[in-house]
Protein backbone atom coordinates (compact mmCIF):
# COMPACT_ATOMS: atom_id res chain seq x y z
CA UNK A 1 0.00 0.00 0.00
CA UNK A 2 2.98 2.12 -0.22
CA UNK A 3 3.19 5.40 -2.34
CA UNK A 4 5.60 5.98 -4.43
CA UNK A 5 5.71 9.82 -4.82
CA UNK A 6 6.84 9.44 -8.76
CA UNK A 7 3.90 7.05 -9.71
CA UNK A 8 1.42 9.89 -8.12
CA UNK A 9 -0.44 11.42 -10.91
CA UNK A 10 -0.77 14.94 -9.78
CA UNK A 11 -4.17 15.54 -11.39
CA UNK A 12 -7.04 17.29 -9.23
CA UNK A 13 -8.90 13.26 -9.22
CA UNK A 14 -5.77 11.89 -7.60
CA UNK A 15 -6.08 14.37 -4.67
CA UNK A 16 -9.64 13.57 -4.03
CA UNK A 17 -9.07 9.35 -3.90
CA UNK A 18 -5.83 10.35 -1.97
CA UNK A 19 -8.02 12.39 0.70
CA UNK A 20 -10.71 9.97 0.49
CA UNK A 21 -7.89 7.12 1.12
CA UNK A 22 -6.82 9.29 4.09
CA UNK A 23 -9.77 9.89 5.54
CA UNK A 24 -10.41 6.57 5.24
CA UNK A 25 -7.12 5.48 7.24
CA UNK A 26 -8.37 7.70 10.14
CA UNK A 27 -11.12 5.60 10.79
CA UNK A 28 -9.53 3.20 10.61
CA UNK A 29 -6.93 4.09 13.25
CA UNK A 30 -9.72 4.93 15.48
CA UNK A 31 -11.72 1.70 15.12
CA UNK A 32 -8.24 -0.06 15.88
CA UNK A 33 -8.01 2.40 19.00
CA UNK A 34 -11.51 1.56 20.02
CA UNK A 35 -10.56 -2.54 19.02
CA UNK A 36 -7.17 -1.93 21.71
CA UNK A 37 -9.46 -0.31 24.01
CA UNK A 38 -11.93 -3.04 24.72
CA UNK A 39 -9.30 -5.87 24.69
CA UNK A 40 -7.41 -3.69 26.53
CA UNK A 41 -10.57 -4.23 29.20
CA UNK A 42 -11.49 -8.19 28.61
CA UNK A 43 -7.42 -8.45 29.30
CA UNK A 44 -8.00 -6.85 32.79
CA UNK A 45 -10.71 -8.61 33.68
CA UNK A 46 -9.02 -12.04 32.64
CA UNK A 47 -6.24 -11.11 34.42
CA UNK A 48 -7.76 -10.26 37.63
CA UNK A 49 -9.38 -13.77 37.78
CA UNK A 50 -6.06 -15.52 37.83
CA UNK A 51 -4.26 -14.40 41.19
CA UNK A 52 -7.51 -15.48 43.32
CA UNK A 53 -8.06 -18.94 41.26
CA UNK A 54 -4.32 -19.72 41.52
CA UNK A 55 -4.48 -18.86 45.40
CA UNK A 56 -7.42 -21.12 45.41
CA UNK A 57 -5.34 -24.00 43.66
CA UNK A 58 -2.29 -23.60 45.40
CA UNK A 59 -4.66 -23.74 49.04
CA UNK A 60 -6.20 -27.01 47.93
CA UNK A 61 -3.26 -28.41 46.67
CA UNK A 62 -1.84 -27.58 50.25
CA UNK A 63 -4.85 -28.75 51.67
CA UNK A 64 -4.68 -31.96 49.64
CA UNK A 65 -1.06 -33.03 50.86
CA UNK A 66 -1.81 -32.29 54.47
CA UNK A 67 -4.52 -34.54 54.33
CA UNK A 68 -2.55 -37.38 52.40
CA UNK A 69 -0.04 -37.43 55.06
CA UNK A 70 -2.15 -37.23 57.88
CA UNK A 71 -3.48 -40.52 56.11
CA UNK A 72 0.15 -41.70 55.82
CA UNK A 73 0.29 -40.82 59.74
CA UNK A 74 -2.85 -42.93 60.76
CA UNK A 75 -2.74 -45.86 58.22
CA UNK A 76 1.37 -46.02 57.75
CA UNK A 77 3.07 -44.95 54.48
CA UNK A 78 3.95 -48.04 53.26
CA UNK A 79 0.06 -49.24 53.42
CA UNK A 80 -1.23 -46.07 51.34
CA UNK A 81 1.31 -46.88 49.18
CA UNK A 82 0.72 -49.98 48.57
CA UNK A 83 -3.52 -49.60 48.33
CA UNK A 84 -2.35 -46.95 45.50
CA UNK A 85 -0.64 -49.58 43.75
CA UNK A 86 -3.92 -51.22 43.25
CA UNK A 87 -6.43 -48.20 43.66
CA UNK A 88 -8.57 -47.69 40.48
CA UNK A 89 -7.24 -45.05 38.37
CA UNK A 90 -9.32 -41.82 37.27
CA UNK A 91 -9.32 -41.15 33.74
CA UNK A 92 -9.72 -37.66 32.77
CA UNK A 93 -10.30 -35.79 29.36
CA UNK A 94 -10.17 -32.29 28.24
CA UNK A 95 -13.05 -31.37 25.69
CA UNK A 96 -11.96 -28.20 24.12
CA UNK A 97 -14.95 -25.83 22.91
CA UNK A 98 -15.04 -22.87 21.39
CA UNK A 99 -16.56 -19.76 22.56
CA UNK A 100 -17.19 -16.50 21.37
CA UNK A 101 -15.59 -13.64 23.32
CA UNK A 102 -14.87 -9.59 22.98
CA UNK A 103 -14.99 -8.54 19.08
CA UNK A 104 -16.05 -12.16 18.15
CA UNK A 105 -12.61 -13.61 18.75
CA UNK A 106 -12.69 -17.30 19.54
CA UNK A 107 -11.71 -18.12 22.78
CA UNK A 108 -11.19 -21.73 24.19
CA UNK A 109 -13.32 -23.03 26.74
CA UNK A 110 -11.86 -26.36 28.42
CA UNK A 111 -14.03 -28.59 30.16
CA UNK A 112 -12.10 -31.29 32.43
CA UNK A 113 -14.45 -34.82 32.92
CA UNK A 114 -14.09 -37.75 34.26
CA UNK A 115 -14.08 -41.03 31.81
CA UNK A 116 -14.72 -43.88 34.22
CA UNK A 117 -16.58 -42.56 36.97
CA UNK A 118 -16.35 -45.55 39.03
CA UNK A 119 -19.79 -46.46 41.00
CA UNK A 120 -17.51 -47.41 44.40
CA UNK A 121 -14.92 -46.64 46.16
CA UNK A 122 -11.56 -46.41 44.63
CA UNK A 123 -9.53 -48.68 46.96
CA UNK A 124 -10.70 -50.87 50.24
CA UNK A 125 -12.10 -48.31 53.00
CA UNK A 126 -11.14 -50.62 55.85
CA UNK A 127 -7.08 -50.38 54.98
CA UNK A 128 -7.15 -46.70 54.83
CA UNK A 129 -8.79 -43.41 56.66
CA UNK A 130 -11.21 -40.45 55.64
CA UNK A 131 -8.05 -38.31 55.20
CA UNK A 132 -7.63 -40.10 52.03
CA UNK A 133 -10.47 -39.37 50.20
CA UNK A 134 -10.52 -36.18 51.28
CA UNK A 135 -7.42 -35.80 49.89
CA UNK A 136 -8.09 -37.33 46.66
CA UNK A 137 -11.34 -34.89 46.37
CA UNK A 138 -8.93 -31.93 47.02
CA UNK A 139 -6.75 -33.00 44.54
CA UNK A 140 -9.48 -33.69 42.17
CA UNK A 141 -10.68 -29.87 42.52
CA UNK A 142 -7.41 -28.61 42.13
CA UNK A 143 -7.33 -30.53 38.92
CA UNK A 144 -10.47 -28.67 37.85
CA UNK A 145 -8.98 -25.15 38.84
CA UNK A 146 -5.40 -26.29 36.93
CA UNK A 147 -7.78 -26.56 34.07
CA UNK A 148 -9.92 -23.47 34.41
CA UNK A 149 -6.59 -21.77 34.73
CA UNK A 150 -5.28 -23.37 31.62
CA UNK A 151 -8.24 -21.53 29.97
CA UNK A 152 -8.03 -18.49 30.98
CA UNK A 153 -4.14 -18.64 30.01
CA UNK A 154 -5.13 -19.45 26.38
CA UNK A 155 -7.58 -17.00 26.29
CA UNK A 156 -5.04 -14.38 27.29
CA UNK A 157 -2.31 -15.60 25.04
CA UNK A 158 -5.60 -15.21 22.30
CA UNK A 159 -5.84 -11.58 23.24
CA UNK A 160 -2.47 -10.39 23.63
CA UNK A 161 -1.61 -11.83 20.03
CA UNK A 162 -5.06 -9.99 18.67
CA UNK A 163 -3.91 -6.85 20.53
CA UNK A 164 -0.05 -6.88 19.18
CA UNK A 165 -1.65 -7.73 15.79
CA UNK A 166 -4.21 -4.91 15.79
CA UNK A 167 -1.28 -2.64 17.28
CA UNK A 168 1.05 -3.40 14.62
CA UNK A 169 -1.88 -2.66 11.86
CA UNK A 170 -2.18 0.55 14.07
CA UNK A 171 1.35 1.77 13.52
CA UNK A 172 1.44 0.84 10.31
CA UNK A 173 -1.57 3.30 9.22
CA UNK A 174 -0.48 5.92 11.61
CA UNK A 175 3.44 5.78 10.79
CA UNK A 176 3.76 4.55 7.60
CA UNK A 177 0.52 5.15 5.11
CA UNK A 178 -0.99 8.25 7.04
CA UNK A 179 2.40 10.14 6.50
CA UNK A 180 3.05 8.36 2.75
CA UNK A 181 -0.86 9.52 2.21
CA UNK A 182 -0.10 13.15 3.41
CA UNK A 183 2.87 13.48 1.41
CA UNK A 184 1.48 12.37 -1.66
CA UNK A 185 -1.14 14.99 -0.73
CA UNK A 186 0.78 17.79 -0.41
CA UNK A 187 3.17 16.98 -3.48
CA UNK A 188 0.04 16.73 -5.50
CA UNK A 189 -1.13 19.96 -3.99
CA UNK A 190 2.33 21.68 -4.51
CA UNK A 191 2.16 20.58 -8.19
CA UNK A 192 -1.25 21.84 -8.23
CA UNK A 193 -0.51 24.85 -7.02
CA UNK A 194 2.65 25.69 -9.28
CA UNK A 195 0.32 24.42 -12.37
CA UNK A 196 -1.78 27.27 -11.62
CA UNK A 197 0.62 29.98 -10.57
CA UNK A 198 1.78 28.96 -14.53
CA UNK A 199 -1.54 29.60 -15.90
CA UNK A 200 -2.03 32.57 -14.04
CA UNK A 201 1.20 33.94 -15.47
CA UNK A 202 0.51 32.88 -18.50
CA UNK A 203 -2.66 34.06 -18.97
CA UNK A 204 -1.37 37.72 -17.43
CA UNK A 205 1.05 37.21 -20.14
CA UNK A 206 -1.48 36.22 -22.72
CA UNK A 207 -3.80 38.95 -21.71
CA UNK A 208 -1.05 41.48 -21.96
CA UNK A 209 0.18 40.72 -25.18
CA UNK A 210 -3.41 40.55 -26.66
CA UNK A 211 -3.76 44.38 -24.70
CA UNK A 212 -0.32 45.23 -26.40
CA UNK A 213 -1.97 44.10 -30.04
CA UNK A 214 -5.10 45.57 -29.60
CA UNK A 215 -3.51 49.24 -29.15
CA UNK A 216 -1.09 48.40 -31.76
CA UNK A 217 -3.53 48.03 -34.59
CA UNK A 218 -5.58 51.14 -32.83
CA UNK B 1 -14.38 -72.23 83.48
CA UNK B 2 -12.79 -71.15 86.37
CA UNK B 3 -10.52 -68.47 86.59
CA UNK B 4 -7.31 -71.26 87.02
CA UNK B 5 -7.09 -70.88 83.50
CA UNK B 6 -5.80 -67.44 83.44
CA UNK B 7 -2.85 -68.60 85.67
CA UNK B 8 -0.33 -68.14 82.97
CA UNK B 9 -0.99 -65.32 80.42
CA UNK B 10 -2.76 -62.65 83.08
CA UNK B 11 0.67 -61.79 85.14
CA UNK B 12 2.09 -61.72 81.77
CA UNK B 13 -0.26 -58.91 80.61
CA UNK B 14 -0.45 -57.28 83.52
CA UNK B 15 3.78 -56.70 83.51
CA UNK B 16 3.21 -55.81 79.32
CA UNK B 17 0.10 -53.42 80.69
CA UNK B 18 2.96 -51.79 82.95
CA UNK B 19 5.36 -50.92 80.05
CA UNK B 20 2.88 -48.99 77.81
CA UNK B 21 4.05 -45.96 77.42
CA UNK B 22 2.36 -43.10 79.07
CA UNK B 23 0.56 -40.44 77.41
CA UNK B 24 2.74 -37.93 78.80
CA UNK B 25 5.17 -39.87 77.76
CA UNK B 26 3.92 -40.09 74.04
CA UNK B 27 2.80 -37.04 73.27
CA UNK B 28 6.79 -35.70 74.55
CA UNK B 29 8.24 -37.39 71.71
CA UNK B 30 6.24 -35.14 68.55
CA UNK B 31 8.69 -32.70 67.73
CA UNK B 32 11.82 -35.17 68.35
CA UNK B 33 13.97 -36.01 65.48
CA UNK B 34 13.75 -39.99 64.74
CA UNK B 35 17.31 -40.90 65.95
CA UNK B 36 15.93 -39.49 69.25
CA UNK B 37 13.04 -41.28 68.94
CA UNK B 38 14.66 -44.47 68.46
CA UNK B 39 17.20 -43.98 71.20
CA UNK B 40 13.92 -43.67 73.60
CA UNK B 41 12.15 -46.59 71.85
CA UNK B 42 15.02 -48.72 72.62
CA UNK B 43 14.47 -48.56 76.50
CA UNK B 44 11.09 -49.82 75.70
CA UNK B 45 10.00 -52.95 74.94
CA UNK B 46 10.63 -51.94 71.13
CA UNK B 47 13.98 -52.41 71.84
CA UNK B 48 14.82 -56.04 69.78
CA UNK B 49 12.87 -55.33 66.91
CA UNK B 50 14.80 -51.63 66.41
CA UNK B 51 18.31 -53.30 66.95
CA UNK B 52 17.44 -55.45 64.19
CA UNK B 53 16.85 -52.67 61.86
CA UNK B 54 19.46 -52.92 59.42
CA UNK B 55 18.26 -50.20 57.11
CA UNK B 56 18.69 -46.13 57.05
CA UNK B 57 16.66 -45.36 59.77
CA UNK B 58 13.38 -43.96 58.48
CA UNK B 59 10.03 -43.57 59.56
CA UNK B 60 9.30 -46.87 57.42
CA UNK B 61 11.73 -48.84 59.15
CA UNK B 62 10.73 -47.97 62.20
CA UNK B 63 6.84 -48.71 61.87
CA UNK B 64 7.87 -51.72 60.70
CA UNK B 65 9.96 -52.96 63.95
CA UNK B 66 7.04 -51.68 65.40
CA UNK B 67 4.48 -53.61 63.77
CA UNK B 68 6.76 -56.63 64.60
CA UNK B 69 7.00 -55.79 68.29
CA UNK B 70 3.14 -55.82 68.20
CA UNK B 71 2.86 -59.24 66.23
CA UNK B 72 5.46 -60.79 68.02
CA UNK B 73 3.91 -59.68 71.29
CA UNK B 74 0.61 -61.44 70.24
CA UNK B 75 1.89 -64.91 69.48
CA UNK B 76 3.80 -64.56 72.64
CA UNK B 77 0.44 -63.85 74.41
CA UNK B 78 -1.01 -66.75 72.39
CA UNK B 79 1.49 -69.35 73.45
CA UNK B 80 0.70 -69.11 76.90
CA UNK B 81 -3.21 -68.37 76.37
CA UNK B 82 -5.57 -70.96 77.25
CA UNK B 83 -7.28 -73.00 74.43
CA UNK B 84 -10.03 -70.65 73.10
CA UNK B 85 -8.14 -67.25 74.02
CA UNK B 86 -5.53 -68.88 71.91
CA UNK B 87 -7.87 -69.90 69.51
CA UNK B 88 -9.27 -65.86 69.25
CA UNK B 89 -5.98 -64.76 69.55
CA UNK B 90 -4.90 -66.45 66.58
CA UNK B 91 -7.65 -65.57 64.42
CA UNK B 92 -7.21 -62.20 65.57
CA UNK B 93 -3.49 -62.24 63.95
CA UNK B 94 -5.43 -63.34 60.70
CA UNK B 95 -5.87 -59.90 60.37
CA UNK B 96 -2.29 -59.02 59.60
CA UNK B 97 -2.30 -62.26 57.40
CA UNK B 98 -4.86 -60.36 55.60
CA UNK B 99 -2.87 -57.29 55.12
CA UNK B 100 -0.04 -59.64 53.94
CA UNK B 101 -2.80 -61.25 50.86
CA UNK B 102 -3.76 -58.58 49.96
CA UNK B 103 -0.17 -56.74 49.46
CA UNK B 104 0.39 -59.69 47.45
CA UNK B 105 -2.77 -59.37 45.58
CA UNK B 106 -1.75 -55.36 45.37
CA UNK B 107 1.89 -56.32 44.42
CA UNK B 108 0.69 -58.80 41.33
CA UNK B 109 -1.71 -56.44 40.32
CA UNK B 110 0.45 -53.77 39.79
CA UNK B 111 2.58 -56.43 38.22
CA UNK B 112 6.23 -55.35 40.88
CA UNK B 113 9.26 -57.91 40.57
CA UNK B 114 10.12 -59.80 43.54
CA UNK B 115 11.83 -57.43 45.75
CA UNK B 116 10.00 -54.33 45.07
CA UNK B 117 6.80 -56.66 46.07
CA UNK B 118 8.00 -57.87 49.57
CA UNK B 119 8.43 -53.81 50.58
CA UNK B 120 4.65 -53.83 50.76
CA UNK B 121 4.28 -57.11 51.86
CA UNK B 122 4.96 -58.03 56.17
CA UNK B 123 6.00 -61.30 56.76
CA UNK B 124 3.65 -62.59 59.60
CA UNK B 125 1.89 -65.72 60.76
CA UNK B 126 2.08 -68.92 58.19
CA UNK B 127 2.72 -66.28 55.80
CA UNK B 128 6.54 -66.15 56.66
CA UNK B 129 9.20 -64.38 53.87
CA UNK B 130 9.97 -67.46 52.01
CA UNK B 131 6.26 -68.43 52.17
CA UNK B 132 5.69 -64.97 50.35
CA UNK B 133 8.45 -64.96 48.03
CA UNK B 134 7.37 -68.22 46.77
CA UNK B 135 3.92 -67.13 45.91
CA UNK B 136 4.99 -63.85 44.45
CA UNK B 137 7.48 -66.23 41.86
CA UNK B 138 4.87 -69.30 40.98
CA UNK B 139 2.17 -66.73 40.58
CA UNK B 140 1.56 -64.79 37.37
CA UNK B 141 -1.10 -63.06 38.45
CA UNK B 142 -3.98 -62.67 40.78
CA UNK B 143 -5.70 -65.87 40.12
CA UNK B 144 -2.65 -67.68 40.66
CA UNK B 145 -2.51 -66.26 43.79
CA UNK B 146 -5.60 -67.72 45.16
CA UNK B 147 -4.41 -70.61 43.87
CA UNK B 148 -1.68 -70.91 45.79
CA UNK B 149 -2.93 -69.73 48.55
CA UNK B 150 -5.52 -72.85 48.37
CA UNK B 151 -3.80 -74.70 51.01
CA UNK B 152 -5.46 -72.02 53.60
CA UNK B 153 -8.68 -70.48 53.89
CA UNK B 154 -7.88 -67.28 51.82
CA UNK B 155 -7.74 -69.10 48.67
CA UNK B 156 -11.27 -70.74 49.05
CA UNK B 157 -12.26 -67.00 49.71
CA UNK B 158 -10.20 -65.38 46.87
CA UNK B 159 -11.72 -68.05 44.52
CA UNK B 160 -15.39 -67.21 45.40
CA UNK B 161 -14.20 -63.52 45.05
CA UNK B 162 -12.26 -63.87 41.59
CA UNK B 163 -15.33 -64.57 40.12
CA UNK B 164 -17.09 -61.25 40.79
CA UNK B 165 -13.67 -59.27 40.12
CA UNK B 166 -13.59 -61.12 36.56
CA UNK B 167 -17.08 -59.71 35.78
CA UNK B 168 -16.74 -56.27 37.59
CA UNK B 169 -13.13 -55.92 37.29
CA UNK B 170 -12.80 -54.25 40.55
CA UNK B 171 -9.74 -55.32 42.67
CA UNK B 172 -11.04 -53.63 45.94
CA UNK B 173 -13.90 -56.03 45.87
CA UNK B 174 -11.19 -59.09 46.53
CA UNK B 175 -9.78 -57.52 49.51
CA UNK B 176 -13.33 -56.54 51.45
CA UNK B 177 -13.74 -60.36 50.83
CA UNK B 178 -10.96 -60.85 52.55
CA UNK B 179 -11.65 -58.28 55.41
CA UNK B 180 -14.95 -59.75 55.63
CA UNK B 181 -14.10 -63.30 55.92
CA UNK B 182 -11.31 -62.49 58.35
CA UNK B 183 -13.61 -60.44 60.72
CA UNK B 184 -16.42 -62.74 60.18
CA UNK B 185 -14.24 -66.15 61.71
CA UNK B 186 -12.87 -63.88 64.67
CA UNK B 187 -16.54 -63.42 65.51
CA UNK B 188 -17.20 -66.61 65.01
CA UNK B 189 -14.30 -67.53 67.57
CA UNK B 190 -15.80 -64.81 70.20
CA UNK B 191 -19.04 -67.25 69.38
CA UNK B 192 -16.77 -70.02 71.11
CA UNK B 193 -15.81 -68.22 73.80
CA UNK B 194 -17.90 -68.75 77.44
CA UNK B 195 -19.49 -66.41 80.02
CA UNK B 196 -17.97 -62.79 80.26
CA UNK B 197 -15.41 -63.43 78.11
CA UNK B 198 -17.82 -63.88 75.30
CA UNK B 199 -19.87 -60.61 76.86
CA UNK B 200 -16.89 -58.38 76.86
CA UNK B 201 -15.63 -59.79 73.23
CA UNK B 202 -18.54 -59.18 71.88
CA UNK B 203 -18.88 -55.78 72.93
CA UNK B 204 -15.14 -55.04 72.70
CA UNK B 205 -14.77 -56.83 68.87
CA UNK B 206 -17.94 -55.35 67.89
CA UNK B 207 -17.70 -52.08 68.24
CA UNK B 208 -14.66 -52.53 66.51
CA UNK B 209 -16.73 -54.18 64.09
CA UNK B 210 -19.44 -51.35 63.79
CA UNK B 211 -17.11 -48.93 64.09
CA UNK B 212 -15.91 -50.16 60.81
CA UNK B 213 -19.16 -50.01 59.40
CA UNK B 214 -20.16 -46.60 60.44
CA UNK B 215 -17.56 -45.15 58.76
CA UNK B 216 -17.37 -47.42 55.67
CA UNK B 217 -21.30 -46.02 55.38
CA UNK B 218 -20.33 -42.59 56.07
CA UNK B 219 -17.50 -42.14 53.46
CA UNK B 220 -19.31 -44.16 50.65
CA UNK B 221 -22.31 -41.77 51.20
CA UNK B 222 -19.66 -38.66 51.13
CA UNK B 223 -18.95 -40.39 47.81
CA UNK B 224 -22.39 -40.84 46.77
CA UNK B 225 -22.34 -43.97 46.43
CA UNK B 226 -25.91 -45.92 46.49
CA UNK B 227 -26.96 -47.88 49.35
CA UNK B 228 -27.12 -51.40 47.64
CA UNK B 229 -23.22 -50.86 46.76
CA UNK B 230 -22.11 -49.96 50.23
CA UNK B 231 -24.05 -53.17 51.36
CA UNK B 232 -21.40 -55.00 49.78
CA UNK B 233 -18.88 -53.53 51.45
CA UNK B 234 -20.26 -53.57 55.30
CA UNK B 235 -18.78 -56.30 57.65
CA UNK B 236 -21.72 -58.76 57.95
CA UNK B 237 -21.62 -59.21 61.97
CA UNK B 238 -22.36 -56.89 64.59
CA UNK B 239 -23.16 -56.96 68.61
CA UNK B 240 -25.53 -54.04 68.34
CA UNK B 241 -25.68 -52.26 64.15
CA UNK B 242 -26.85 -55.30 62.45
CA UNK B 243 -27.68 -55.88 59.14
CA UNK B 244 -31.50 -54.53 59.39
CA UNK B 245 -30.68 -51.74 61.39
CA UNK B 246 -27.72 -50.43 59.16
CA UNK B 247 -30.03 -51.09 56.20
CA UNK B 248 -32.47 -48.28 58.14
CA UNK B 249 -29.91 -45.91 58.93
CA UNK B 250 -28.28 -45.91 55.68
CA UNK B 251 -31.01 -44.47 54.52
CA UNK B 252 -30.31 -40.93 56.57
CA UNK B 253 -29.23 -37.95 54.66
CA UNK B 254 -26.61 -36.30 56.10
CA UNK B 255 -24.42 -37.15 59.18
CA UNK B 256 -26.42 -35.95 61.88
CA UNK B 257 -29.54 -37.55 61.39
CA UNK B 258 -27.13 -40.72 61.11
CA UNK B 259 -25.70 -40.25 64.41
CA UNK B 260 -28.86 -39.87 65.79
CA UNK B 261 -30.07 -42.92 64.77
CA UNK B 262 -26.93 -44.70 65.65
CA UNK B 263 -27.84 -43.29 69.32
CA UNK B 264 -31.46 -44.65 69.02
CA UNK B 265 -30.53 -47.84 68.22
CA UNK B 266 -27.79 -47.92 70.85
CA UNK B 267 -30.37 -46.92 73.45
CA UNK B 268 -33.11 -49.36 72.10
CA UNK B 269 -30.29 -52.41 72.31
CA UNK B 270 -29.27 -51.21 75.89
CA UNK B 271 -25.81 -51.09 74.84
CA UNK B 272 -23.86 -48.39 77.40
CA UNK B 273 -20.88 -48.59 75.66
CA UNK B 274 -22.37 -47.88 72.43
CA UNK B 275 -24.56 -45.22 73.85
CA UNK B 276 -21.52 -43.25 75.70
CA UNK B 277 -19.16 -42.95 72.29
CA UNK B 278 -22.49 -41.46 69.90
CA UNK B 279 -23.98 -39.27 72.35
CA UNK B 280 -20.13 -37.79 72.79
CA UNK B 281 -19.85 -38.09 69.00
CA UNK B 282 -23.87 -36.35 68.88
CA UNK B 283 -22.98 -33.70 71.41
CA UNK B 284 -19.92 -32.71 69.68
CA UNK B 285 -21.71 -32.30 66.83
CA UNK B 286 -19.47 -33.54 64.42
CA UNK B 287 -19.11 -32.75 60.69
CA UNK B 288 -16.10 -33.82 59.58
CA UNK B 289 -15.35 -37.55 58.75
CA UNK B 290 -11.82 -37.46 60.12
CA UNK B 291 -12.97 -36.00 63.51
CA UNK B 292 -15.64 -39.16 63.56
CA UNK B 293 -12.97 -41.91 62.89
CA UNK B 294 -10.67 -39.82 65.77
CA UNK B 295 -14.09 -39.86 68.02
CA UNK B 296 -14.89 -43.40 67.30
CA UNK B 297 -11.26 -45.16 67.84
CA UNK B 298 -10.84 -43.26 70.70
CA UNK B 299 -14.26 -45.13 72.25
CA UNK B 300 -12.67 -47.90 70.94
CA UNK B 301 -9.61 -47.32 73.60
CA UNK B 302 -12.11 -45.93 76.18
CA UNK B 303 -14.64 -49.47 76.04
CA UNK B 304 -11.51 -51.46 76.45
CA UNK B 305 -10.58 -49.54 79.48
CA UNK B 306 -14.08 -49.39 80.86
CA UNK B 307 -14.35 -53.03 80.53
CA UNK B 308 -11.51 -53.66 82.66
CA UNK B 309 -13.25 -51.34 85.51
CA UNK B 310 -16.22 -52.66 85.38
CA UNK B 311 -15.12 -56.31 85.17
CA UNK B 312 -12.78 -57.54 87.86
CA UNK B 313 -9.26 -57.92 86.13
CA UNK B 314 -7.10 -61.13 85.51
CA UNK B 315 -10.01 -63.00 85.68
CA UNK B 316 -11.22 -62.59 82.33
CA UNK B 317 -10.35 -61.44 78.16
CA UNK B 318 -11.21 -57.74 78.99
CA UNK B 319 -7.70 -57.37 80.31
CA UNK B 320 -6.10 -59.16 77.17
CA UNK B 321 -8.34 -56.72 74.89
CA UNK B 322 -7.52 -53.94 76.43
CA UNK B 323 -4.15 -54.48 76.34
CA UNK B 324 -3.90 -55.36 72.72
CA UNK B 325 -5.82 -52.05 72.11
CA UNK B 326 -3.51 -49.92 73.81
CA UNK B 327 -0.82 -51.82 72.61
CA UNK B 328 -2.53 -51.17 69.51
CA UNK B 329 -3.11 -47.43 69.45
CA UNK B 330 0.41 -47.08 70.85
CA UNK B 331 1.80 -48.70 67.61
CA UNK B 332 -0.57 -46.27 65.90
CA UNK B 333 0.58 -43.26 67.81
CA UNK B 334 4.04 -43.92 67.28
CA UNK B 335 4.12 -44.16 63.72
CA UNK B 336 1.70 -40.96 62.99
CA UNK B 337 4.83 -39.45 65.28
CA UNK B 338 7.34 -40.39 63.00
CA UNK B 339 5.50 -40.32 59.65
CA UNK B 340 4.71 -36.80 61.08
CA UNK B 341 8.28 -35.82 62.52
CA UNK B 342 9.73 -37.11 58.82
CA UNK B 343 7.11 -34.47 56.80
CA UNK B 344 7.91 -31.82 58.83
CA UNK B 345 4.29 -31.44 60.36
CA UNK B 346 4.77 -29.05 63.39
CA UNK B 347 4.31 -31.32 66.91
CA UNK B 348 1.71 -29.17 67.64
CA UNK B 349 -0.65 -30.77 64.62
CA UNK B 350 0.87 -34.43 65.38
CA UNK B 351 -0.01 -33.82 68.92
CA UNK B 352 -3.49 -33.45 67.87
CA UNK B 353 -4.06 -36.39 65.58
CA UNK B 354 -2.83 -38.27 68.73
CA UNK B 355 -5.36 -40.84 69.91
CA UNK B 356 -5.47 -40.66 73.79
CA UNK B 357 -7.39 -41.63 75.91
CA UNK B 358 -8.79 -39.22 78.17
Amino acid sequence: MSIELASVHPTRLELLRLRRRKSMAEGIVDILKKDLDALTLKLFELVKKIPPLRDKMYKTLREAYELFVEAEMISGSRKIEGVSLAAQPIDFSISEDKKKGVLGIIFPTLQLSEENRASGPRFNLLDTSANLDESATKIKDALYDIVKLAEIEGSVRIILEVMSIKKRQMNRIQFKILPQLNAAIRYIELILEETERQDAVRVRVLQRKRKERALKHA
Amino acid sequence: MSAWKYKRIMPKIAVAKLKIMEPKEITNLAGMSLHHISSILEKTPYKAEISEIRTELTANSLEDALLKNFINTCEELMEMSPKRIRLLLSTFLMKFEADCVKAILRAKKAELDMDEAMRYIMPVGRLDEARCRKILEISENIADVAESLSDMEYGSVLEKAFAVYEEEKVFYLLEVDIDRHVYSKIWRTIGKLGGLDKKIARTVIGLEIDSANVKTILRCKAMGISEGQIRRYLIPVSEVFGEKELEEVIRESDIHSFINSLVRLARDAMSRDYQYIFTEIQKQNVTSLTTLEKLLDRGLIETSLRMIKRYTPYFNIGLLLAFLNLKWFEVRNLRTIMRGTESGIPPDTIKKMLLLPR
